[in-house]
């Protein structure tokens, strides 16, 4: 991504962080700009959580420059609400009810331009206004949390694990939440996150952290169209399709199946690996051609260790 | 002071509406009330039985004189406080950290420091509070149940009101120094706890730790600020008020205690402070 003449609005570089001995995270390298929906993903325990901690002076970071709106993770409070974040457990105090948090959220908000009503409505919550948050289920307390964090209008929303404890409904509410946000009021979000797919569907950026630095960075449409092209076919003799494929310059990717082959077949049209195969003997039985996609590259990046 | 204020009208916030500081406020004050309760119940049964047996007339006197089951409400109260606000101070930092409510303090309003200091005085504002219940409630009750006056034996006044009540005040006044530092310890342990039953757990210990210690040092004790605190080993000045009023010791302060119990508890305070003030910039939140 190419964000020198873009505002970014957190930059952070070199950060590293040590639990004892154990290296987390070794320089990493991110920007994000104002105005983009930023993912981040990474294998648990790749420092995601870490990463925001630092990044919101949760923690120290043992080494590295992190600057959010322009200030030190230590003064991110001078930024009077312009930052919030939500944690992938709901934060909040569980003895307040929702309506007390959200009010509570306010107080804490140099401008409320946005009401608590409003709020309360955007989320869906209505029913569950005087429940104290002990008494919530997960995905209710989740949408309580979102809602206290949307309290004031933010420019940077972090959050990290959105989806968690959501049901289907609810993440469809998030995702269109977050969509609409970042459309009408050019809020910036940078979400850490498992689920890859809801990250395809809204993300404008992504950055995979893997082994504790950002393995690949950049505008999700840039990234998807270098990525490589992948063809699974079922073939009747996977020995002579392995041989074909090495003659014609085609990447092998190791497979279990005795049938399935899968090939990288960089900018090949797949019509002709089929031509290929057909011409050669090889009856083909299935051809599928997989389109890049965020958890594609993903399992690239990660050498096939689970997501 | 960045973001103070907002820190401890979070506070005042959540205070308002959460059970823990209404039981710090209230709790010591129904303990005396209950103690007033059962005392009359047993001097009124002790009447009975000396009605009947023919007892001392002084000590049915002292036994009806409200000074002092003041005093000894007053004792009851400040010992509950004084373990009510280690307990609520220890409480009150790492529950909000293990819920993860701070969180959202930090980075929207108050730094580290702010937050604490909030918290101290929060903690303060309670104490005064539960000390204004306390006093006004013993006061009135201990009025209803006995009868307030000075202390007389064969028709002489041994002590006079005015210097019972300057006695109850010096008292009062002395066993009140060490609250703050009381409040700073258990501020201190929940910075420095991981959750917030280890916090109280260990704010408590330390502070019944202490309460063993004072008495085990011997005259080291003295400069423990926890020695002037009225408490389950009680070395502080108010009980030996509670002694006097009733004409039973004619005793009073010794002036290096005296000195020493106006001067140990500050120093502790400002050393817990700045110990909770550093440690909670270090800790991950």
């Amino acid at each position: 991504m190419n964000t020198s003449s873009i505002e970014s609005v957190l930059r952070i570089s070199n950060l590293r962080k040590n639990y004892g001995k154990f290296e987390v995270i070794r320089g990493l390298q991110l920007e994000v700009a104002r105005g983009a929906i930023h993912g981040l993903v990474g294998l648990n325990g790749s420092g995601k959580t870490t990463t925001l901690e630092c990044v919101l002076g949760l923690q120290a970071n043992d080494g590295g420059e992190i600057s959010i709106l322009d200030r030190r993770p230590h003064q991110i409070h001078l930024n009077h609400g312009r930052v919030v974040a939500i944690f992938d457990t709901p934060s909040l105090n569980p003895n307040l009810s929702v309506y007390q948090t959200l009010a509570h959220a306010a107080m804490l908000c140099e401008e409320n331009s946005r009401r608590i009503d409003e709020v309360i409505h955007l989320l869906g919550i209505e029913a569950f206004t005087d429940f104290k948050i002990k008494n919530l289920s997960l995905g209710n307390k989740r949408r309580a949390s979102i809602a206290q964090g949307l309290i004031g209008n933010p420019e940077l929303v972090l959050l990290d694990e959105p989806f968690n404890g959501l049901d289907a409904g609810g993440v469809d509410d998030v995702l269109r939440l977050i969509t609409t946000l970042n459309h009408e009021q050019g809020t910036t979000f940078l979400l850490s996150s498992h689920q890859l797919p809801y990250l395809e569907q809204i993300c404008s950026h992504i950055a995979i952290l893997h082994q504790g630095q950002i393995a690949l960075s950049g505008s999700k449409a840039e990234l998807l169209n270098e990525a490589n092209t992948i063809l699974q076919v079922r073939v009747s003799d996977k020995e002579l399709t392995r041989e074909l494929a090495t003659n014609n310059n085609l990447s092998w990717i190791e497979n279990s199946d005795p049938e399935l082959v899968s090939l990288d077949i960089g900018e090949v049209n797949p019509a002709e690996v089929n031509s290929l195969l057909v011409t050669n003997g090889i009856a083909v039985s299935e051809l599928i051609q997989q389109r890049a996609s965020l958890e594609s590259l993903f399992r690239q990046i990660t050498s096939g260790e689970a997501a | 002071m960045n973001g103070f204020v907002v820190a401890l009208k979070s506070e005042l916030f959540v205070s308002l509406r959460t059970l823990g500081s209404k039981l710090v406020v209230l709790m010591p004050s129904l303990f005396v009330v209950a103690q007033y309760l059962l005392t009359k119940l047993r001097d009124t049964g002790a009447a009975a039985r000396d009605s009947l047996l023919g007892g001392s007339d002084f000590d049915a006197a002292m036994a009806n004189n409200a000074y002092g089951h003041f005093v000894d409400g007053l004792d009851t109260g400040l010992t509950l406080l004084a373990l009510l606000l280690v307990a609520q101070a220890a409480y009150s930092f790492s529950s909000d950290r293990d819920s993860g409510a701070v969180r959202h303090l930090l980075i929207r309003a108050s730094s580290r420091r702010a937050i604490m200091l909030a918290k101290l005085l929060h903690l303060h504002l309670l104490a005064l509070l539960s000390l204004l219940v306390l006093v006004i409630s013993s006061y009135v009750l201990s009025g209803m149940l006995w009868e307030f006056g000075a202390v007389v034996e064969d028709g002489f006044e041994l002590i006079g009101e005015d210097e019972i009540q300057q006695e109850i005040a010096l008292g009062l006044r002395l066993a009140l120094l060490p609250l703050p530092a009381v409040i700073a310890l258990g501020l201190l342990v929940s910075v420095v706890a991981n959750t917030s039953t280890q916090a109280v757990v260990t704010a408590l210990g330390l502070t019944l730790v202490l309460d063993i210690f004072k008495s085990t040092l011997g005259d080291y004790g003295l400069y423990l600020y926890a020695t002037y605190l009225p408490s389950l080993l009680d070395q502080s000045y108010l009980q030996d008020v509670g002694r006097l009023v009733r004409g039973f010791s004619d005793v009073l302060i010794d002036q290096r205690f005296l000195d020493l119990n106006n001067w140990v508890p500050l120093p502790s305070l400002v050393i817990l402070v700045i110990m909770m003030l550093v440690l909670v910039q270090r800790r991950r939140i």
